[in-house]
Formats: C-alpha cells, sequence, structure tokens
C-alpha cells in the first residue's frame, strides 16, 4: 500500500503577534512548522502504516526552506520526501501548487491513498484534497477522523453535518482529515538524525513536472490584510446570586448567545 | 378587493432572465437542503448574490440538486431570478459523484462568471471539485465578498491562523468561473418575499458513469455525537483553581450539560487533576472560538487569554475582582461561582 501525502509548511504562529489596535502583524521569530492539520493527516497515514504496513510518501511545494518540513515528516515516519522547488514553484498560488503536486503524485505513481489535511493555517485554503481527487478522477473522502484499512477496503469514520458517518471505500482515494482529528506522534529519537543526516529528499523542479511557467501563473492576487475589532471592556453584574444569574441568562438570550 | 387585484399591486413583475448572451455570466448559488428545508447559508448566499448581481448587472441563478417545487419556490422568495432544478430521485441523497456530475455538466453549458457554495461539508468538497472540473480556482470558507467592478472580479475575505485575522484575495480576471465558499453566518438571510416569482426549470442529468464511490455504513446524527472537540464547539464552559474542589468542577459540567455545551479547563484545573489535558484551553493548549465562553474560577491569565480571543461571547465568574479575565469578558460577575453557577442552572430552567 502506498500513501501519498502533501504537507505545506507555515509560519509559526507561536512567532508571531496580531495586533488589532494596530492592524499588524508583528514578527518576533520567523520560524516554520508542518501545517497542524497536514500533521494530523500524516498521522492517519501512519496509522495505517502501523497497523497494516504502508509506505507512507510526503509531497511539499515551496522554497528550498520546505526541505525541513519534509524531514521532520521523515522523522515522524515517512519513507521518503520529494520537494517540488524552484523560482517559478516557489511564487505559485494554491491552484499552482496543487497543479505541482497532482504532476509530482503522478510522477511516483501505483498510489493507493491520497492523505491531506482539510485546510491550511496560513492561507484559509480548504480545497487541495478534492481539487486532486477530481484530478485523479478519484473517490474522496473529506473531514475525516479516523481511517484504516482492511482486506483492501478503506474505512474511514468522518464528521457529517452535526455528526458524523462511517463510510467505506475500495482505493485509490484521497482523504481530507479534519483538523484535530489526532495528536500527532513526536519524532521518532533513532529516526531524526537519519532524516535531517543521512536520507535524501528528492527535489524536482518545474520542468521535471512537465510544467511551464503558464501552468504557474497565479490566478489570484493578495489585496492586503483585515483584523478582528478590538475587543471592549463588558459590563458587571451585581447582586444576589439568583439576581446576576437571571440577569446573565436575559443577557444571553437577548444577544442570541443562547435559545 | 379581491386577492388577485391585491397579489397584482403588489407583486413583483415576473423576473424574466434572458439567457442570451456570450461569454460568462451571472452568479450562480448551489442550494443546499438540510433534511426537508434550505440550509440557512443557502439564504445568506443569495442575499450577497443579489447585491453583488446589481453592481455586475447580472441575475442570480440558483441550482437545486434533489430538491422539489416548494424548496425551488423558496429559493425565488428569497432572491433567485431563476431556478435550475434537478428533480431526479436518484439525486434526492447527497453522495458526491452524482452531485458534481449534475453541476458539472450544467455549469459547462451555463458557463458562470461566480459560483458561490455554502462553506460546508457538501460545499466544501463540491466547490474544489467543480473548480478543478472547469478549470478554475475555489477561494474557500470566505467571510466577505466585494466586487473590484472595474475587473469584475470578487475580491474575498479569507480568516486565517483560526481567525486571528483574514487575508483579502481577489481571483484574476482570466478565472471563470470564479468558485468560492461561503461561511454559515457570514451574510444575514434575505427578507422573504412571497410575492416574488420566477421560473423554476426542471433539468436532466445522464447518471451513466456517475455511480457514488463511497459507500455510507452508518450515519450517528448529533444526539448521539461524542463530545464535540473544542476548538468546534458553540458553547464552553470552563473551569479553573477558583472552583476550589472536584465538587465545585462538577457544577461546571453540570452548567456545561445545561446549556449544551463543552467542559473545558484553564491549565490550573489540568494541574489539580480535574479534567484531562486535551481538554486545556489556552497556551500548550486548544484555541477556541465559541459563540459562548464561560469562565468559572479562571484567573484569566495571558496564557489562557491566547486560547479564548476569539469567542465571541464571554462570561467571567470570579471571587477576585482584579482578575484579568474580567478585562477580556463581555459580562462580569464578581461572586463565588459555586454560588452563581446553581442559580444560573436554576434560571436556565426557569
Amino acid at each position: 500500500m502506498r500513501i501519498i501525502v502533501p504537507i505545506r509548511q507555515i509560519l509559526d504562529p507561536r512567532g508571531f503577534t496580531v495586533s488589532r489596535r494596530h492592524e499588524r502583524i508583528f514578527v518576533n521569530r520567523k520560524e516554520y512548522i508542518i501545517n497542524p492539520n497536514d500533521k494530523n493527516a500524516l498521522e492517519v497515514a501512519l496509522r495505517i502504516k502501523d497497523t497494516g504496513g504502508a509506505e507512507v510518501i510526503a509531497v511539499a511545494v515551496g522554497k528550498p526552506r520546505v526541505d525541513d518540513a519534509l524531514r521532520e515528516a521523515m522523522a515522524l515516519g515517512a519513507d521518503a520526501a520529494y520537494l517540488l522547488t524552484d523560482e517559478a514553484l516557489a511564487q505559485t498560488d494554491a491552484a499552482g501548487a496543487a497543479k505541482a503536486l497532482a504532476k509530482a503524485i503522478e510522477k511516483i505513481g501505483d498510489f493507493d491513498l491520497i492523505i491531506t489535511g482539510q485546510e491550511t493555517l496560513d492561507t484559509g485554503d480548504a480545497q487541495l484534497g478534492p481539487w486532486l481527487a477530481e484530478y485523479f478522477g478519484i473517490a474522496q473522502v473529506t473531514n475525516v477522523r479516523e481511517a484504516t484499512v482492511s482486506d483492501g477496503a478503506l474505512r474511514a469514520k468522518r464528521d457529517w453535518g452535526t455528526g458524523y458517518a462511517e463510510v467505506e471505500a475500495a482505493p485509490p482515494v484521497l482523504l481530507t482529515v479534519a483538523p484535530g482529528a489526532n495528536k500527532p506522534r513526536y519524532p521518532h529519537g533513532g529516526r531524526i538524525m537519519a532524516a535531517y543526516r543521512e536520507w535524501e529528499v528528492t527535489t524536482w523542479g518545474a520542468e521535471a513536472l512537465g510544467l511551464d511557467a503558464a501552468d504557474l501563473e497565479p490566478l489570484t492576487e493578495g489585496r492586503g490584510r483585515t483584523f478582528p475589532p478590538e475587543r471592549t471592556l463588558g459590563e458587571r453584574l451585581t447582586g444576589s446570586p439568583q439576581d446576576v444569574a437571571a440577569d446573565l441568562v436575559q443577557q444571553l438570550r437577548l444577544q442570541h448567545v443562547i435559545k | 378587493m379581491d386577492l388577485d387585484y391585491l397579489q397584482m399591486l403588489m407583486g413583483e413583475e415576473e423576473v424574466v432572465v434572458e439567457e442570451e448572451g456570450e461569454g460568462y455570466r451571472n452568479i450562480w448559488v448551489v442550494a443546499e437542503r438540510v433534511g426537508d428545508e434550505l440550509a440557512p447559508v443557502t439564504l445568506e448566499m443569495l442575499n450577497q448574490a443579489q447585491q453583488l448581481a446589481s453592481t455586475l448587472g447580472a441575475y442570480v441563478m440558483a441550482v437545486l440538486v434533489g430538491g422539489d417545487e416548494t424548496l425551488a419556490q423558496e429559493l425565488i422568495y428569497h432572491g433567485a431570478d431563476k431556478v435550475f432544478l434537478f428533480d431526479d430521485p436518484a439525486l434526492k441523497d447527497y453522495a458526491l459523484e452524482p452531485y458534481i456530475k449534475a453541476l458539472g455538466d450544467l455549469f459547462a453549458e451555463k458557463m458562470p462568471e461566480i459560483v458561490l457554495c455554502g462553506a460546508t461539508d457538501v460545499g466544501g468538497e463540491l466547490a474544489p471539485r467543480l473548480a478543478r472540473r472547469l478549470d478554475a480556482v475555489a477561494l474557500t470558507n470566505c467571510t466577505g465578498l466585494t466586487l473590484d467592478a472595474s475587473q469584475r472580479t470578487l475580491v474575498c475575505t479569507m480568516p486565517v491562523y483560526d481567525g486571528e485575522y483574514s487575508e483579502v484575495v481577489a481571483f484574476s480576471p482570466e478565472v471563470h468561473p470564479q468558485i468560492v465558499t461561503v461561511q454559515p453566518g457570514a451574510f444575514g438571510v434575505p427578507y422573504r418575499d412571497e410575492y416574488r416569482s420566477a421560473e423554476v426549470e426542471t433539468v436532466a442529468v445522464d447518471l451513466d458513469g456517475a455511480q457514488p464511490r463511497v459507500k455510507v455504513l452508518n450515519v450517528v446524527a448529533e444526539a448521539e455525537r461524542e463530545p464535540v472537540p473544542l476548538p468546534k464547539a458553540r458553547i464552553i464552559v470552563s473551569a479553573g483553581r477558583g472552583m476550589g474542589d472536584a465538587e465545585g468542577f462538577a457544577l461546571v459540567e453540570q452548567l456545561a450539560a445545561a446549556l449544551g455545551g463543552e467542559v473545558a479547563g484553564s491549565r490550573g484545573a489540568v494541574d489539580e487533576g480535574w479534567i484531562d489535558e486535551e481538554k486545556q484551553v489556552g497556551m500548550g493548549g486548544a484555541t477556541v472560538r465559541p459563540d459562548l465562553y464561560i469562565a468559572c474560577g479562571i484567573s484569566g491569565a495571558i496564557q489562557h487569554y491566547f486560547g479564548i480571543q476569539d469567542a465571541k461571547f464571554v462570561v467571567a465568574i470570579n471571587r477576585d475582582e482584579n482578575a484579568p479575565i474580567f478585562k477580556v469578558a463581555d459580562v462580569g460577575i464578581v461572586a463565588d461561582a459555586k454560588e452563581v453557577i446553581p442559580a444560573i442552572i436554576e434560571a436556565l430552567e426557569a
């Protein structure tokens, strides 16, 4: 069983603070992490590997620094890693990255599952998974919490409306994993040294993927940022416990916070 | 005065949609059903679509897969200028492959300028597939939609980093259709105008080769659902060290149950062993953004505040009137939470 896990590297939110008052982002430390939701996806893949055996391959698009994220994925348990990078790939948007990933997955070939995070924290983009499923014309299960493979069939538990659903499909299948679906493991001690010192990350540029400049032309353009309003000081309720309780419940109902 | 005359006086003229024309045109809303009703986000999208349409000089088209005439009329009452209805009984229950076939074929023929889907389970998995199928791109989970009228492009607000701030992103002018998913609650529900009338066109789709590939074994509705993960919880009642003991903590659980919410705790509550680490809110724990967050006996150190700053409505109950939590609370109660909570539960039941 071959499982491909596209991952994305993002700016670590612990390294910056957002000032609503100044409508600015103050970056203290420019550090990068694997998009947390993609780590949930990798964890789903690694659990399948733990139970039934699988080859887990991590793929990422971006600047050369993304190499770090892929090595972390290998330290966590991925068997191989591919970095799609060159000048054009480093600057493309979600659509271009999706095309590059699709071409790379095609080139790697013979996959049974593609497992990715439902959304990326730094762009709010939630399109990669279904986009890839459509590209390959395969089944998809979104918002997955758990997945297992037995007798060649994939079974998954997914969020569905206000509840959840249990589903089954025959590979190849694309899964998107719900944010916070699991608690990702820590890197394996023995793998860390090997991942950073010995193992190779295969690097492909746009040309190797058969993509030209026109394919990677961004289809969207940034127009700045907006910030939520600042919090204002609230009111105090006073009186007996019964009085404040009645006041509170009335307020919550008036504000439609509760029914 | 008879009713017909009244209707004539009050009724708008039926919208006559001109379908002639070249290129990509009109704003399309992909309607979504929940049980026998339209999802609220569908009505909200119609509202926003009408505003965009008036700027663009476009019509608002709604497409309803697997619904009926009654729901189609509701779409018109809420702002659709025309409804395309797939009434094939095979489309009654949602399944990705047949739905994407129906929508993909229709859009390939009609060439929409803009397509709006709900940022829901269903819309979230349809929109990106449509984007790929129609050689376009989707912008997802948008909370704001405006127009760059000079380029006829949509400008979308997309919350990032769990809503810490938002990126504003526009489509490039050459992208067609411009597909977005719209977050539920981002726009208001439009006025329901029963006098509005428009055409409902029934359409069919060839479902050959579009059989569902995923088999649903079992659906568990809300009632039996496991605890909602904290980042998604709508109501959270959270305990801090100020609850004193396990008995005090039990009160917090009772309040959460009375409100239909989730129980959480500060670092202090975890240290006391009242609650698991997974239920910790704040730095080192979960970041939450519920509609209502009730902090009971939590002093509200900055580490805790980081986890709750996006809560829509914060209630703080604490004995110490100088507790920092009061600085971020919409409603503060300076009292012993152990006395107030039972009173709140009583007031909720009253």
